[in-house]
């Protein structure tokens, strides 16, 4: 794993103060915003830019140029540690898998990538656009099901969300105070091996299976409008339900189909939506206290990472030494369409 | 023993802005009952989403008390209506 945070870090404070000259001249109650953004439990985020380098920021052009820049940067840091982790070389990838939702870029960000890092010429690359907060968890699978054909190969997944250049300063909905209070900036890479592949770093977890699980016809609680200036959010109160409502029968039915319940998964990697999907998680599938810590600790320093932030939590936990040889972990991830995407581990 | 005096008019119109408010920017699916407990059906930041929208509509600071007693959606538009007794344009 390899993971990449951008060196302008501001705390919410500093975030908040710069939002409310925007909020104020809309909203009765300026107050309000900061309210919103001390509820979301978020301390801090990292920005792809300097915060004084936003305003300028008036066209998508202007942003999605500074997204290509970043991104590519980004993305190269978050490969190479993730190749040096496992003690490889940027020519042993054979696949490479590139997520985001929060840019543009044609060629892609992967193409870069294979100029910048000297990837081989018969890499194959996949970048999957708009995806969402679902495509960490979601890249993973896809990865894994393409490495299924390949026991001797390298894949690499990459995420790399700069969600602070997607931010409509003039959108003052809620839906886009919460968003600006919550999503953060950052890169992840996790290398998969083939099973006959050898790789240093260890001891490491196997994908045991993987499942998808859509919920028909909820298309708008969450995803983007586009419009001139970019990408304005959607993000529906009611995320928090949905997840309530679904998500123990699709985790049991996943575990169930492996004869396992959820008492045998040691560990759980879930996606820090926020705090109120967290709590949903947590009571839908009753987990004991202290179970998603990692994600909870992972919100509060950095935020929302959406794609990335799963693979934040699950570098977190690889870097715990915690995991012991036979735990079973579960990815578990939620996002636009609305969906969640599992994936099951074994150390 | 007398029943309790239903809502005034003004109430009335108050609450329904109201349930508007609900449907149209908070996206809620299902229309909520007068009684209703409000925190049963919303989170604490669905709450706050509501409280932002009624402040705005009819250009009034609520309280930590207010929140405290609006337990339904009429309590709400009780509040709502002794603060903003006149009809604001939207």
């Amino acid at each position: 794993m390899g993971r990449a945070l951008p060196g302008n870090y501001a705390d919410q404070e500093t975030l908040t103060a710069a939002l409310r000259a925007h909020w104020a001249a809309q909203h009765f109650n300026a107050d309000r915003l900061e309210e919103l953004h001390r509820a979301v439990k978020v301390k801090g985020r990292h920005l792809a830019l300097p915060l004084a380098a936003y305003p300028p920021l008036d066209t998508f052009k202007k942003s999605n140029d500074a997204w290509i820049r970043v991104a590519e940067e980004l993305g190269a840091e978050a490969v190479m540690r993730a190749l040096d982790d496992a003690g490889l070389r940027p020519a042993d990838v054979d696949q490479l898998v590139f997520v985001t939702v929060t840019g543009l870029a044609t060629p892609s960000i992967d193409a870069k990538l294979v100029n910048r890092l000297g990837l081989r010429r018969d890499v194959k690359r996949l970048p999957i656009f708009g995806l969402g907060c679902v495509a960490g968890a979601a890249g993973l699978a896809r990865l894994s099901d393409l490495m299924s054909s390949s026991p001797g190969g390298v894949g690499v997944l990459l995420s790399v969300e700069l969600c602070s250049l997607t931010l409509q300063r003039d959108d003052l909905s809620v839906a886009n105070a919460v968003a600006s209070g919550i999503f953060g900036d950052g890169a992840a890479a996790v290398v998969l091996a083939g099973g006959s592949r050898e790789v240093k770093a260890s001891p490491r977890p196997r994908v045991v299976a993987t499942r998808a699980a859509f919920y028909p016809d909820t298309e708008w609680v969450m995803g983007w409008d586009f419009r001139d200036t970019g990408f304005q959010v959607v993000l529906s109160a009611e995320v928090p339900r949905i997840t309530r409502e679904n998500i123990a029968g699709d985790v049991d039915g996943f575990l169930a189909s492996h004869g396992l319940g959820r008492g045998d998964v040691r560990h759980w990697i879930a996606h820090t939506g926020g705090p109120r999907v967290l709590e949903a998680f947590q009571s839908a599938l009753a987990l004991p206290d202290g179970a998603l810590r990692r994600s909870w600790t992972s919100l509060e320093e950095v935020g929302n990472l959406s794609s990335a932030s799963v693979l934040f939590v699950l570098g977190d936990l690889l870097d715990s030494g915690e995991p012991r040889p036979g735990d079973l972990g579960l990815v578990v991830a939620m996002g636009p369409g609305f969906c969640a995407e599992m994936v099951l581990l074994r150390w | 023993m007398t029943a309790p005096p239903g809502p005034t008019p003004r109430e009335k119109e108050v609450a329904a802005e109201i349930r508007r408010i609900v449907r149209e920017q908070l996206h809620a699916r299902t229309e909520f009952g007068d009684d209703e407990e409000l925190a049963s059906r919303l989170d604490s930041l669905e709450l706050l989403s509501l409280v932002v929208a009624v402040e705005d509509r009819f250009r009034i600071l609520l309280t930590d008390e207010d929140a405290a007693q609006a337990r339904s959606l009429s309590d709400l538009a009780r509040i709502v209506a002794a603060r903003a007794p006149e009809q604001v344009a939207p």
